[in-house]
């Protein structure tokens, strides 16, 4: 257990190296010149020209030699000084944690919400096979993932904002404004872990320590609860580290869809401004939350199954 | 609520399943579903003359139907039909493509980690968390903006993050299977590795990853699709129905039918995909 | 067991939800969004905020009269002095007096003051913006009037001042380093909260000079995607909503709750073209190019309104540079081969035209910002190659253009241009076509004439002079068509039909808030 915090630990630490050195050179190596992106994040297209841009240029230090810029960004980053926006000029730090606030609320609600759905629908489908529930699940678990995200929002905006009413159709503020975000991303994350759960619980149906278990004499319940989740939980947990990408992916969609100031949004806007301490604090925010939760997840996994503690 | 007995057709209905053999009905209806969809997207393409890039101004979002257009308009007045088959096409092959590149390494790496352990399972391992670990998104807008518009890089960077999926289950899988008994009846039997690896784990892992490898398509081409809502994605008027679903979603309130078209398309591919990958045997 | 592990997780989750909103507890807890049927203001349009500095945002604060300009624009597309009271030239046209009102407090309290004017122009002047454009030499405060020298005579003065760069704002808006904390302005709202990039929050100034607001509250949210903003509209969560897409518009006009209001404005989409191209050269080249452009059909099926095929630059609004003598620019494909083969190009096997083993093929640049500008290129496309000219459009940042003038990469692009960012169209026009063309404007274009105009235009005070001058130069662009103009632009708005007095201001330049009141 204490190999594997320290594992991860470890592997942290390199993320963050090795992600902030990769946006620094993935941005610079990209063509095109940052300083007329940057002019245009801040002035917008209609006021923007070559000459705006140069005075960009010149006050960023940005003609200064690569060397350089790489050791004194890397130096900050030592000091964990992510500097200074360049579009917006307000420290990096500010407003990744106010906008990675809103992307963890989004994200958790609707991590939340797909775990409660998601292995829950699953189980019992895996349960019963071939049933008609099986088969309904199976369609409906299809349909939600063959269908973008943003169609998805879009769909759920039209309905329970605009034809109910229920709900508020855009903006941020209140837990109103969570809940189609929210409900949108885990539907999708449902859909998948459902199905890898009625596998899963399906292939334990047909485990020898299963079938014993119901020669032992106990009751279906017991069965089920003491035997069958717990296994069939491995895969799934498992799974849940991957869903994290996914999650990660479709907060972006649905942040800018429903007028979400969270992290997703804002790593897109900031590649496209050339803002690079915004893309290397916003990349940074997404990887080392990343890893957080799947070291939770490998500790989930690791009480779940003992064989793996061997391995581990 | 579950009532004692209730689960008594669980080992007996598997144990039905694994006799009846490889076509079950679902199988089947999987088959149903997608040879009509691959003649669709390939046969198709060939049989219509009409170029999905013809534009007609005065044949506007014409619903599906009409004696000219059987499948309707979309908003330059071009064909659906058209669009739909070269679109389904190109689709089609690139979420294969993107998959299989996805699908390959990432097995066969997640075998290799669960089978040799070690350092080089936690070497892999490492390098799956950080690949992960970099935004996706980030990885993908970066490899466009290098060669904007084009394939390569596109499917490219999905294929990047998207092996990572197939390396993890492929390992847990594995690392199950090894400590299972039949794998150590068989090595205590005295059958090699390779033996092992291929009459062994690779039926094992057969179910899962082909579910996985069902939804990886369907992941790129959603994938596609979300890019395009953001505005980076494909050239125009490139037939793509990722992209044909986000050009179309403005007019939801005038053409529905144009926009569930190509997303039904996408539905029925994973859709089969799921099918005839069946259950887990 | 596993109901132990699940409740342990729930709560790390927990945890973490809570981490993260420790940060976000102002935002989160603070007043739900939108909520329809309230008294508040909920206004929805596209424009982020990118910072606070007047060059960057100043013109949402202004459109939300939360922040003043010394001059600004009225009905009649006239300069009409705001926070000014009028102006006066010197004889030579090198000393503009311009008085200001005495009468302005700041939302802090502070009255407004010539130095603080001054202090404000002079930091406008210095940093990015537009008033580095005129030939301005020295900014200084006397008595209650600001005296500005100019090292040439230019009659747009007042104009550059109407710029949302140049708004008045309290000294107590600024820190040590000069740089912009708060908004403090002069307008009939305060603002109470800013939560970038996308809320603010304002409320009624009772010692506005100009009356009082009669809406006490207002919520403005920046939402990116037209879809959201039209359902908003359409759900009553914005009462106020901007920029919607052509598609929304007809949606809206049949909801009873809504009322549509639309304006043209001066903002045309047009061809920029490289002149240093063997494909653009020639003056015929850059005729048949046009003359095979379907602009209804375009303004037909990209903005629902075939009234805005551009006839030429300017639409019939600007009233002192739209000509309407002037030959329609028109649509003619099987001219527009003939012109080409005149001046040498000859179709190819696959229909391609070429020349001197050069093929017509040619990248477009367009961005996606503007959602109807890639729609126009995908129409464009598939016009031209009717006449043998192949497109390849390349959708990217708009910045791919200014980068593409100045290293002379660029083939052409298709843009939208403002012509009222400084309310007088010649300021555009000045910097655009003037010699060496600029970033958005023409690109190795050299007209004698044009350049006299222009440099004749910017002393001219006389408004009949001018009138003819620009009139004069519009039909140059027409004849040599240095970029292509294709169709002019609307704006629409949707209000809620519990709002009176809703007013849509083709400049851009107010949302005339303060007017706006709910009905009984």
């Amino acid at each position: 257990m204490k190999g594997l915090i320290a594992t991860r630990l470890m592997q942290l630490v390199a993320v963050i190296l090795i992600v902030g050195t990769l946006s620094f050179a993935l941005m610079y190596f990209l063509p095109g010149d940052p300083a007329l992106r940057i002019a245009a994040g801040r002035y917008g297209p209609d006021m923007m020209d070559n000459a705006i841009s140069d005075m960009v240029r010149a006050e960023l230090g940005l003609d200064q030699p690569i060397l350089v810029r790489f050791l004194s960004w890397m130096g900050d980053l030592v000091r964990f000084d992510l500097g200074h926006s360049l579009v917006t000029g307000a420290p990096v730090i500010h407003e990744i944690g106010l906008q990675l606030g809103y992307t963890l609320w989004l994200a958790v609600t609707a991590f939340v919400l797909s775990l409660v759905i998601g292995p829950v629908a699953g189980a019992i489908a895996g349960l019963f096979p071939g049933s008609v529930y099986d088969r309904v699940m199976l369609l409906v678990a299809v349909g939600l993932r063959a269908v973008p995200p943003f169609v998805l929002a879009i769909l759920f905006m039209m309905v329970f904002g605009v034809t109910l009413r229920w709900l508020p159709t855009a903006g941020f503020g209140g837990w109103e404004n969570l809940v189609l975000p929210s409900f949108t991303l885990a539907l999708g994350l449902a859909a998948m872990s459902s199905r890898v759960m009625r596998d899963a619980m399906m292939g334990v149906a047909s485990a020898p320590y299963f079938i014993h278990a119901r020669y032992k004499g106990l009751s279906d319940r017991a069965v089920v609860m003491r035997h069958g989740v717990r296994n069939a939980s491995l895969p799934v947990v498992t799974y849940l580290g991957l869903q994290m990408v996914y999650l990660v992916e479709g907060v972006v969609v649905v942040e800018s869809i429903f007028a979400f100031p969270g992290i997703g949004h804002a790593l897109v806007h900031a590649i496209i401004a050339r803002d690079v301490p915004m893309v290397q604090g916003t990349a940074l925010a997404m990887g080392g939350l990343f890893v957080l939760l799947n070291s939770v997840v490998d500790l989930m996994c690791l009480r779940l199954d003992p064989r793996l503690r061997r391995a581990a | 609520m579950m009532k004692t007995g209730s689960l008594a057709h669980l080992p007996a209905g598997l144990a039905e399943q694994q006799a009846g053999g490889f076509w079950t009905t679902a199988r089947m209806a999987g088959v149903a579903i997608i040879v009509p969809l691959l003649a669709f997207a390939f046969i198709g393409p060939m049989l219509i003359d009409t170029d999905p890039l013809a534009q007609d101004y005065d044949a506007v979002l014409i619903p599906p139907g009409d004696a000219a257009h059987i499948l309707g308009t979309d908003h330059f007045g071009r064909s659906m039909l058209a669009r739909l088959a070269f679109g389904a096409q190109l689709s089609f092959v690139m979420a294969f493509v993107t998959a299989l590149t996805a699908a390959v390494p990432g097995i066969l790496l997640g075998i290799l980690a669960a089978a040799r352990g070690g350092l080089i399972e936690r070497g892999l391992v490492a390098l799956s968390d950080i690949v992960l670990a970099l935004p996706g998104l980030l990885l993908v807008l970066l490899l466009l903006a290098f060669a904007p518009g084009q394939f390569g890089p596109l499917y490219l960077g999905l294929a990047l993050y998207l092996w990572v999926e197939f390396f993890r289950v492929a390992r847990i899988e594995t690392a199950r299977v090894m400590t299972s008994p039949s794998v150590e009846a068989t090595r205590l039997l005295g059958f090699g590795r390779f033996y092992i690896v291929t009459r062994i784990i690779f039926p094992a892992l057969a179910g899962p990853m082909i579910t996985l490898f069902a939804f990886a398509t369907g992941s790129a081409i959603i994938a596609v699709s979300t890019l395009s809502a953001i505005h980076v994605g494909l050239r125009p008027p490139t037939p793509e129905l990722g992209a044909m679903i986000v050009e179309l979603m403005p007019y939801y309130s005038e053409a529905p039918l144009q926009i569930m078209m190509p997303a039904a398309a996408i539905f029925l591919l994973v859709l089969a995909l799921q099918l005839l990958a069946g259950r887990k045997s | 067991m596993t109901r132990a592990l699940l409740a342990r997780f729930y709560t790390l989750a927990g945890i973490l939800a809570v981490a993260g909103a420790v940060e976000t507890t102002g935002g989160i807890t603070g007043v739900a969004m939108a909520g329809a049927n309230d008294d508040v203001l909920d206004i929805a349009s596209p424009l982020e905020i990118s910072g606070l500095d007047p060059a960057k945002s100043g013109y949402l604060f202004s459109r939300m009269q939360a922040a003043e300009t010394l001059f600004t624009v009225n009905r009649e597309s006239q300069i009409v002095p705001m926070l000014a009271t009028g102006s006066q030239a010197s004889e030579d046209g090198l000393r503009w007096e311009i008085s200001l009102r005495d009468d302005v407090t700041f939302h802090d309290g502070t009255p407004m003051t010539a130095e603080i004017v001054a202090a404000d122009l002079n930091r406008a002047f210095e940093r990015p913006g537009v008033l580095r454009q005129a030939p301005i030499t020295g900014i200084s405060a006397s008595g209650n009037d600001i005296v500005i020298t100019l090292s040439e005579p230019f009659a747009m003065l007042p104009a550059f001042l109407a710029h949302y760069s140049t708004i008045i704002l309290a000294p107590a808006s600024f820190d040590d380093a000069g740089e912009v904390q708060t908004i403090i302005g002069t307008g009939a709202y305060r603002v109470d909260a800013v939560v970038p990039p996308l809320r603010i929050e304002l409320s009624a100034f009772d010692k506005w000079w100009n009356g009082r607001a009669q809406i006490e509250k207002v919520s403005y949210l920046a939402v990116s995607r037209g879809e959201t903003r039209a359902m908003m509209a359409q759900s009553g969560d914005a009462d106020l909503v901007l920029s919607l897409l052509p598609v929304a518009v007809t949606q809206l006009k049949g909801n009873p709750d809504v009322n549509v209001t639309v304006a043209t404005v001066p903002r045309t989409r047009l061809l920029k073209l490289n002149l240093a191209q063997p494909f653009f050269d020639e003056t015929v080249e850059r005729q048949a190019l046009s003359l095979a452009i379907n602009r209804k059909a375009i303004a037909g099926v990209v903005m629902r309104n075939t009234d805005l095929a551009a006839s030429q630059m300017f639409p019939p609004e600007i009233r002192d540079w739209y000509d309407a003598n002037m030959p329609v620019l028109d649509f003619d494909p099987q001219k527009a081969r003939e012109l080409l083969a005149d001046a040498g190009w000859v179709a190819g096997s696959d229909g391609i035209l070429e020349k001197d083993g050069k093929r017509f093929d040619v990248t477009v640049r367009t961005y996606a910002s503007w959602p109807d500008l890639p729609l126009i290129a995908t129409a464009l496309q598939s016009q031209l190659r009717d006449v043998g000219i192949g497109l390849e459009i390349s959708v990217g940042s708009y910045t791919e253009i200014p980068a593409g003038h100045a290293d002379g990469t660029l083939e052409a692009a298709l843009v939208t241009r403002s012509f009222s960012m400084v309310p007088d169209p010649l300021a555009t026009v000045m910097e655009d076509y003037g010699p060496g063309g600029a970033d958005w404007g023409a690109m190795n274009w050299h007209n004698a004439e044009a350049e006299d105009l222009i440099a004749d235009l910017r002393k001219t005070t006389d408004g009949d002079v001018r009138a003819q001058m620009q009139k004069k130069l519009a039909d140059i662009l027409q004849a040599e068509l240095p970029t292509i103009p294709l169709v002019w632009s609307e704006l629409a708005m949707a209000s809620s039909a519990r709002l009176e007095n809703v007013r849509i201001d083709p400049y851009e330049q107010n949302y005339y808030l303060a007017d706006l009141r709910w009905a009984r």
